[in-house]
């Protein structure tokens, strides 16, 4: 395999590489406010306020300020304990790691996805006039954020277990996995006990990704249902559910959870239940009072979003808004502002 | 169906579990997994169990005999313990087909339904409103027929065909099984599928499904481009693009007026006339647009037509769903007392259900029927039978007491 050079660690400072080579200058959290130690820092905090100003991490510096500042950012934005951020930094991060990629060449691209344990190969099949050869699963797990159609498995060329890509692409599916190797970092749920220095820095941060961004608590939904605000899916729904006519198993989960979550009570949609030929009330209320969270493992569920409802064949009618949405509640709540 | 009746599906269970001289395959990694069974009397389900070996199963399924026994597609760490405390190590990728959801050329005439309402009873397809009082509910009685098993069938072949040449699954790790009912089984035990989350199945299922397909939409885009139409329209020789190519190509061949205008196609006459060039310039040089009065709508609506029938009909919760208790190979179905059945893949289509899946192979049975089509089993065609006593041999008067269209009169 080939190997990295500095720069490439300074350049993806998320390879396991790096972090190995970062072990081995030994930093201290306590040594961080030390002065000799102040670039670091500043170029560490020049990281998180960027990725909360514009979504990027601002200019390279030399190697050995560069090199250890990723991971002194990686505290700070742990230290912000605010998940808003930490997932606009490793968007950040990944969208960077994006930028560079699609400049290195094909081989580095194959180191650097090794990295992350693909099964990928330089296509060797005349056939095909794309270069690079991955695996399906790999494939997969990095496209199900992607939202463009282009991405669906059933577009792209499939033979025998793996997809054809072209490097625009390859890069792509390793920004999601950079981004999803950092926001694992980022999830860690003991805080180590952090210099005073650091912990103003990361107010600081907080404070501007709040007065920039305006971040609040997402705001609930009026507690009136508006059923004239129902997405064309749920509407349909909803009548067949009223007349007493058959729902699938997945019909009648995403009715439910949508209505609990829009602020209807389980009595009504029990309710509503009511006039199945198969309604059996202890049942009804049971799988009902487990999906508003009052029972069991005591988390609400909410509706499928849309493309697994196109899967199933729950999505009907869609409409001008559906378009714009992906999630029948979302098409809920703009509809009901208007 | 009776109490009475019950009885002798009930004992008739029991000794097939008792005496089957074959031993019940496990499956991989059993003690990974969690076991389900569905109860006779009480029809309630016993979850959350586990059978690390074969001799314990037996034990258990010679003291409790259900009428069903299911496992878990996943592995767990505890597959004992309850759901969110299970620790999901990963699942099979499985795919049901069932001819419940195919339309078939027997129109399900032998599926009976009665209305929950007003008892108005009719045959064929549950329509969507009573023709007497109007009301929606409805009991259903089906019936699994060589016809609509034939058809479940062909979904399973198409299904196959893409699992091996565009998914890359060997045959060691397809397993092909008759459900014991209406339809197929496909389980995919593969060390990189197993892991796969419920989104990136989802993904799987629309490929199998051909939905999201953008060759078809694509005129919709040409308005906004500014190049013009040319070209928009496009076959590669690729995964669907190579299925679509060959299912029009099939189509097209042999098609006649009343399959275009079925289609949608108004520019038939075109198409009808210009067969050959069709096949030589669009098909083979990729030239859409170079038949003169065939739009690219045309050829839009025909690749969906075509997406239609390539497409492997699934049932599309299955597959997504990572959690799924699915029915133990070898063991009785509760609905028609044959076995759930592996073969191998290559041996698909002279697979016969109605053979090969009988579990009860001695003796007789007397009972009355209510209503039951000419069917076979075996070797055997029987009926049809209306409101009459028979003797049958024990497979098939379990069959049609488990399906509800007998009772035991011995």
């Amino acid at each position: 395999m080939l190997g990295f050079t500095k720069n490439d660690l300074a350049k993806y400072p998320f390879l396991k590489q790096t972090a190995e080579h970062v072990k081995k200058l030994g930093l201290k959290i306590e040594e961080l406010t030390n002065t000799e130690m102040a670039p670091i820092l500043d170029r560490a905090e020049e990281r998180v306020k960027n990725a909360i100003l514009s979504v990027s991490v601002g200019t390279k510096r030399e190697n050995d300020v560069e090199l250890p500042s990723f991971p002194v950012a990686i505290m700070l934005a742990i230290a912000t304990q605010n998940s808003f951020i930490k997932k606009r930094y490793a968007l950040a991060e990944a969208k960077q790691a994006f930028s560079d990629m699609q400049f290195e060449t094909r081989e580095k691209l194959l180191a650097i996805a090794a990295d992350f344990n693909w099964k990928i190969e330089l296509n060797r099949s005349t056939a095909v006039p794309l270069e690079f050869a991955l695996n399906f699963a790999d494939y997969l797990r990095n496209t199900v954020h992607l939202r463009d159609s282009n991405w669906k498995l059933v577009n792209r060329i499939l033979i025998n277990g793996t997809v054809y890509l072209n490097k625009h692409d390859v890069a792509r599916l390793l920004q999601e996995e950079v981004q999803r190797r950092i926001e694992k970092r980022l999830e860690t749920k003991e805080l180590p006990n952090f210099p005073e220095k650091i912990t103003q820095i990361a107010q600081q941060l907080l404070a501007l990704a709040k007065e920039r961004l305006g971040i609040e608590e997402m705001e609930g939904f009026p507690k009136v249902v508006t059923q004239s605000a129902f997405p064309p899916c749920i509407a349909a729904l909803y009548e067949a559910a009223s007349k007493g006519r058959h729902l699938s198993h997945i019909g009648r989960f995403t009715l439910t959870s949508f209505l609990v979550n829009i602020g209807m009570t389980p009595e009504k949609v029990n309710e509503l239940f009511k006039s199945f030929s198969d309604y059996n009330e202890r049942l009804t209320r049971y799988q009902v009072e487990h999906i508003a969270g009052e029972r069991g493992s005591r988390t609400r569920y909410t509706p499928p979003q849309c493309a697994t409802l196109q899967t199933h064949g729950v999505c009907t009618n869609s409409d001008n808004l559906c378009r714009k949405i992906r999630h029948p509640l979302k098409y809920y709540k703009y509809k009901q502002r208007r | 169906m009776a109490a009475f009746s019950q009885e002798v599906v009930y004992t008739k269970f029991s000794e097939f579990y008792k005496t089957s001289s074959e031993v019940l395959p496990l499956p991989t990694l059993a003690k990974q997994r969690e076991f389900a069974f569905l109860l006779f009397k009480e029809r309630v389900m016993i979850r959350h169990r586990n059978f690390p070996d074969l001799n314990r199963l037996k034990t258990f399924l010679n003291e409790t005999v259900p009428s069903d026994i299911y496992h878990s597609c996943a592995y767990y760490e505890n597959p004992e313990a309850e759901m969110d405390r299970k620790g999901w190590l990963g699942a099979d990728l499985v795919f049901d087909i069932d001819a419940d959801h195919i339309p078939t050329s027997c129109n399900k005439i032998h599926d009976e339904w009665t209305c929950g309402k007003c008892g108005f009873n009719g045959k064929g397809i549950t329509p969507e409103n009573c023709p007497i009082c109007g009301s929606q509910k409805f009991d259903a009685k089906t019936w699994p027929c060589d016809q609509c098993l034939n058809s479940a069938k062909e979904e399973t072949a198409k299904l196959i065909d893409m699992l091996e040449k565009d998914f890359g699954f060997s045959p060691k790790e397809l397993h092909v099984f008759f459900s014991g009912h209406r339809g197929y089984h496909v389980h995919v035990e593969n060390e990189t599928v197993r892991t796969l989350d419920a989104i990136a199945r989802k993904e799987i299922v629309d490929y199998v499904s051909g939905l999201g397909l953008t060759v078809l939409t694509e005129k919709t885009k040409a308005k906004t481009r500014k190049k013009g139409a040319s070209n928009v329209f496009g076959l590669h020789d690729f995964g669907w693009n190579k299925r679509l190519k060959r299912g029009m190509q099939k189509f097209i061949l042999n098609a006649a007026k009343e399959d275009l205008r079925h289609v949608g196609v108004r520019s038939y006459a075109a198409v009808l006339q210009n067969k050959e060039a069709i096949l030589k310039r669009c098909l083979e040089e990729n030239r859409w647009t170079s038949v003169k009065g065939v739009s690219i709508e045309t050829w839009a609506r025909i690749a969906e037509h075509v997406k239609n029938l390539e497409s492997a009909k699934i049932d599309t919760v299955v597959t997504s769903d990572i959690h799924r208790l699915i029915r133990m190979a070898g063991t009785l179905h509760g609905k028609t007392g044959l076995k759930k059945i592996e073969f191998p893949a290559a041996r698909l289509m002279e697979f016969d259900p109605f053979k090969e899946a009988v579990a009860f192979k001695d003796g007789t049975v007397k009972v009355f029927v209510s209503d039951v089509p000419e069917f076979r089993l075996g070797e055997s065609m029987f009926g049809p039978y209306r409101r009459q006593a028979v003797e049958l041999p024990t497979a098939a008067a379990v069959l049609l007491i488990c399906k509800g269209r007998a009772e035991d009169v011995s």
